[in-house]
């Protein structure tokens, strides 16, 4: 299965390059790395990498950290923190990322402004608080499901030795949930990374925005959509290999008896 | 001799059915109580009212002089006084032996990490798996795990020691190991409700057997009299079953 995949791409490839030899439908040499306005072309779309890759993970980690302090109240015994949880959940993932985009980059400067506040939100924070939100919806649901799938019985344990619900949460069901938590945690910044190209639509420079200016200024929209499909498809297989690595390291520890 | 435990009355409801109803039970210090009855008759939900896994619904329990409620200062005014070993061992499995035997020692009690230490080892020894002190819990024998459970337990120096059915979950030739154990821990003066159907051993250490079903106390008494003349129909039924076969 997994040599498939190298082999589909190649096919993939292989096709697209003998298109450009053969018919007029195809014009390579916007992206050919021999000429030097090609060149210039390829080292302009290749330099929103830094961006795509900054804004996903600084969005990631609010997002690890955010998930977390909204999942934790879920476990309250209080029905205030309780219902703070839920709704933000069903709020927050109840909003599409691109509406979410326009409200915190559009929207949000003018609650500042009235508010008298000097506070300016450029693309790249707005990107980065608007995908860190909308994601870490779903980064506190896969908390909770992690939380959740440990037994009741360890919980019942820490109880019995003394520990408060606190210590009970620190020192043995997070660590257990952890191993849970963390493949399904990896999957989602890969959603995380995919949707940072909604950032080019506020002007943020990063692969896709990049993508589309060389498109306005070439009118070769096959060539470079496919070259930019591919940048991404290069980052998420990195990010899967170093995932498969993680579980692997993880997995030869797990020894859960109960 | 001191009244530790005092059960007046209580009953408990799981939404409409009810699990526990007007139960009255005395411990005295040292005492061991033993509880058996069918499956479904409250026995676990009775013990577990006493830590306070489970609150009651009416009635009222006095464990240790203190009366329970929901009140934070009550709950930490027995918490690690009253020990439980549970049916499925429930070890930590992230953490090695003796981490489990010192966790509560240290974060829950305050002992320094050397003591916590020196006490974890000595009561591993007296339950005789000191070899298995820093191997992870799945790499041993369910017979090991509860008796490791035992351990964790003791290592909080409780007043009162709780069973819920510590053998149901072992293979046949493991029991004896843990009702050894927990037998050793009876002469040595240990305040102990066990949750058992393991008759031979309430026989050789109780000293008061209780017979639960429908959530009610049907009878209660010494082992000699309690197997000999069961006074009710229900209890000479249920020891037919268990003994005969």
């Amino acid at each position: 299965m997994k040599s498939f995949k190298y082999i589909f791409v190649l096919f993939f490839l292989a096709s697209l390059a003998s298109c450009s030899s053969g018919s007029g439908n195809w014009g390579w040499y916007v992206i050919d790395p021999t000429t030097k306005s090609g060149l210039a072309n390829i080292k302009f779309l290749i330099g929103g990498f830094g961006a795509t890759i900054l804004l996903s993970i600084i969005a990631a980690f609010i997002s690890i950290i955010l998930g977390l302090v909204v999942a934790l109240p879920g476990f309250s015994n209080n029905f205030f923190l309780r219902s703070f949880n839920r709704i933000y959940v069903e709020f927050i993932r109840a909003i599409p990322l691109l509406p979410m985009l326009f409200w915190v980059f559009y929207g949000l400067p003018v609650i500042f402004q009235s508010l008298g506040l000097k506070i300016e939100i450029d693309a790249f924070w707005g990107a980065v608080i608007t995908l860190a939100i909308s994601d870490s919806a779903f980064t506190a649901e896969i908390y909770r499901a992690g939380i959740q799938s440990i037994s009741r019985g360890q919980r019942e344990a820490a109880q019995t030795i003394g520990l408060s619900q606190f210590q009970a949460m620190r020192y043995i069901i997070f660590p257990q949930a952890l191993r849970r938590i963390l493949p399904p945690l990896a999957n989602q910044f890969i959603y995380i990374v995919k949707m940072s190209a909604f950032a080019s639509v506020i002007g943020m420079q990063e692969l896709t925005r990049r993508a589309n200016e060389i498109v306005v200024t070439e009118y070769r929209p096959l060539e470079i959509y496919t070259l930019l499909i591919l940048e991404y498809l290069v980052l998420v297989l990195l990010i899967s290999f170093a995932v498969r690595w993680l579980e692997k390291k993880l997995g030869s520890n797990e020894s859960n008896s109960n | 001799m001191k009244e530790v435990i005092n059960i007046k009355n209580i009953s408990k409801y799981f939404g409409k059915f009810k699990a526990l109803d007007s139960v009255n039970l005395n411990v005295l210090k040292g005492q061991k109580v033993v509880i058996c009855g069918p499956s479904g008759s409250g026995k676990s939900t009775l013990v577990r009212c006493i830590n306070r896994l489970e609150s009651h619904d009416e009635g009222e329990i006095n464990v240790l002089g203190h009366s329970l409620t929901d009140n934070r200062a009550c709950l930490e005014s027995i918490k690690s006084k009253v020990s439980m070993v549970f049916q499925q061992f429930n070890l930590f499995p992230h953490l090695t032996v003796i981490e489990n035997l010192t966790l509560g020692p240290i974060k829950a009690l305050g002992v320094s990490k050397k003591e916590a230490n020196e006490r974890a080892l000595y009561f591993l020894d007296r339950v005789k798996i000191p070899e298995q002190a820093y191997k992870k819990p799945n790499l041993l024998s369910g017979g090991q795990q509860q008796r490791v459970a035992i351990a964790r337990a003791l290592c909080l120096e409780p007043k009162i020691m709780l069973f819920d059915e510590p053998t149901s979950a072992l293979d046949p030739e493991m029991i004896a190991e843990v009702l050894e154990v927990i037998l050793d821990l009876a002469n040595d003066g240990m305040t102990m409700v066990v949750v058992t159907h393991e008759m031979g051993f309430a026989k050789k250490a109780a000293d008061k057997i209780i017979f639960m079903d429908d959530g009610k106390i049907l009878e209660e008494n010494i082992p000699s009299i309690f197997f000999k003349n069961p006074k009710t129909n229900r209890l000479k039924k249920f020891l037919d079953q268990v003994l005969n076969y």
